[in-house]
């Protein structure tokens, strides 16, 4: 029995999905310097559009994923002009306080729509999975994977390759210049918040499967995501996915050789050994005082 | 009428008042200095044009227009393109990225316009070929100040603003930096130059205003103002005139 392997295809999996949120989450941070604790609020929310179009309204499997991700680029526009917008020139404080009342009120408001118990959706596939070299490749997890690194080379290609990347790249870094050349920054924020939301939308649509849908499954996957975050250096894009890609494998393993009811605990162990030995993270620069 | 009025203008951070009644006219083609002390108001007269104080009053009128209440990125397209101080190149870009990204305040014009006119602008600047691919936060004081410069100029303005170009330079580039502004001019731009270094600033300007603590000390053709003992007491005991002495 090739347990590694097994273990290492699953911890990619469930890291994959934990690296598409952590990127939504450091975008935010880089366009916006807003730090969204709503984020695990956009998996949560993205997967409960799923069950309202492809459960409630009967919307086949392969039409409803893409108008639920399009409805989560619409929601975080509408979420940026909520909990971002007003605060805009206050600090980030003010704005990460306001992004921790839009959690509650989201979770909440799910809670007396949905109830506390758990939904289920269906995966993105009939067939459970396959075989390869004594390792089982459970189909969802092969979906995310691969979703996830497409969903990263698109990104790629939009921030390398396109005017509007440089442009999203250069509101990112300094605001106020972006605007001095012309470049609508309340635009260009907009479009990070929508693409945010929809990236972690996503991710909660893959994930649902696997974790079931619950209002509570915002939560761990904004801290996962966030102790993604500092294990790869706070706001660094790459540090980010590799981040979550550690954090999802530290947990596989942990639960197979540790104990399952650890896992968590074992997972955000990392975060801690980080923070002791290494708090800039893996790619993070150390950080000092702005003269 | 003047490409640049600014009639009894007024600026407050909060409630500190940074310019009070300063009036100042630049004429189309016109090299303009703008010189003081720290905390005269250079940099704020600079902002307060292109858009980045919001509170202002009085008289701003860019071509005729007002300019009142108007944002930064409205402004850059009417064509006034400010390069700040600090340069403020986005260290994560490359060279190239950062020039193209100057002509952002033109709708009309395609990626592929922009692409060649980089081209060209990286051909006008000196040393900015060989650096095309390197990152912003790579480079030398100099070079950033050719990067910003050349950013600025890609927004094709009739009216450049700069931020203490010279500022942090060694004489020699100081020296190729007031080159391209005279070069600037020559192609049709006219410049709204702030400056701590008086004697550079006016061997190109055509001529100069002297503000003090928010308003207008004196203004004149570089020479007048040479000349002028309250230009010299505002200056005496300041870097500028150490720096032109020694």
């Amino acid at each position: 029995m090739s347990l590694v392997p097994q273990l290492l295809f699953t911890g990619f999996g469930i890291g994959a999905i934990y690296a598409l949120v952590a990127l939504g989450f450091v975008l935010l941070i880089r366009a916006a310097s807003v730090v969204n604790f709503a984020q695990g609020e956009f998996s949560m929310l993205g997967a409960y559009a799923m069950v309202v179009l492809s459960g409630l309204l009967g919307v086949p499997y392969w039409v409803a994923l893409p108008v639920a991700v399009l409805v989560m680029a619409g929601f975080g526009v509408l979420f940026a002009g909520a909990t971002y917008w007003p605060l805009r020139h206050r600090g980030q404080l003010p704005v990460i306080i306001s992004t921790i009342g839009a959690s509650i009120f989201l979770a909440n408001t799910v809670l007396a729509l949905y109830g506390p118990s758990p939904e289920v959706l269906p995966g993105l596939f009939d067939t459970p999975g396959f075989e390869v070299g004594g390792v089982f490749m459970d189909s969802q997890y092969v979906a995310i994977m691969v979703t996830a690194a497409a969903m990263l080379l698109l990104q790629f290609l939009i921030f390398e390759k396109t005017l509007l990347g440089k442009k999203l790249q250069a509101t990112s870094q300094d605001k106020e210049m972006a605007s001095l050349l012309g470049i609508p920054v309340a635009l260009m924020v907009l479009i990070t918040f929508a693409y945010s939301a929809a990236l972690g939308g996503l991710a909660g649509i893959l994930v649902a499967p696997v974790l079931f849908v619950s209002v509570g499954m915002g939560t761990i996957i904004s801290l996962k995501a966030f102790a993604a975050n500092i294990i790869g250096g706070f706001g660094n894009i790459p540090g980010a996915i590799l981040g979550g890609l550690a954090l999802g494998i530290v947990e596989t393993f942990g639960a197979a050789y540790v104990s399952v009811p650890y896992k968590d605990a074992l997972a955000f162990g990392l975060l801690l050994l980080f923070l002791l030995i290494r708090p800039q993270g893996l790619f993070g620069e150390k950080i000092a005082e702005k003269a | 009428m003047p490409l640049l009025e600014l009639g009894g203008l007024v600026a407050r951070y909060g409630a500190a008042e940074v310019l009070k009644d300063l009036s100042l006219v630049v004429e189309e083609g016109e090299i303009v200095a703008l010189l003081g002390s720290n905390g005269a108001g250079k940099s704020t007269t600079l902002r307060a044009i292109s858009g980045l104080v919001p509170n202002v009053a009085g008289r701003l009128d860019f071509a005729g227009r007002s300019l009142i209440g108007m944002k930064p990125e409205a402004i850059v397209r009417l064509g006034v393109a400010h390069v700040p101080e600090g340069r403020r190149v986005f260290p994560g870009l490359t060279v190239r990225e950062n020039i193209l990204l100057g002509g952002s305040n033109r709708r009309g014009a395609g990626r592929r316009v922009l692409e060649r006119e980089t081209d060209e602008m990286l051909a006008f600047f000196p040393d900015l070929k060989r650096l095309e691919h390197a990152l912003g936060w790579t480079l030398s004081g100099g070079q950033l100040q050719m990067v910003a410069v050349a950013r600025g100029m890609m927004a094709k303005p009739r009216l450049l603003l700069l931020d203490e170009p010279s500022l942090g330079l060694a004489p020699l580039v100081v020296q190729q930096v007031f080159r391209i502004i005279a070069e600037i001019r020559q192609r049709g731009t006219t410049v709204l130059l702030v400056e701590q270094n008086a004697h550079m600033a006016l061997s190109v300007a055509d001529r100069g205003y002297v503000l003090e603590t928010g308003s207008l000390l004196v203004s004149g053709k570089p020479a007048e103002l040479w000349s002028n003992p309250d230009v010299r007491a505002a200056y005496l005991g300041g870097k500028t005139v150490a720096a032109a002495v020694g």
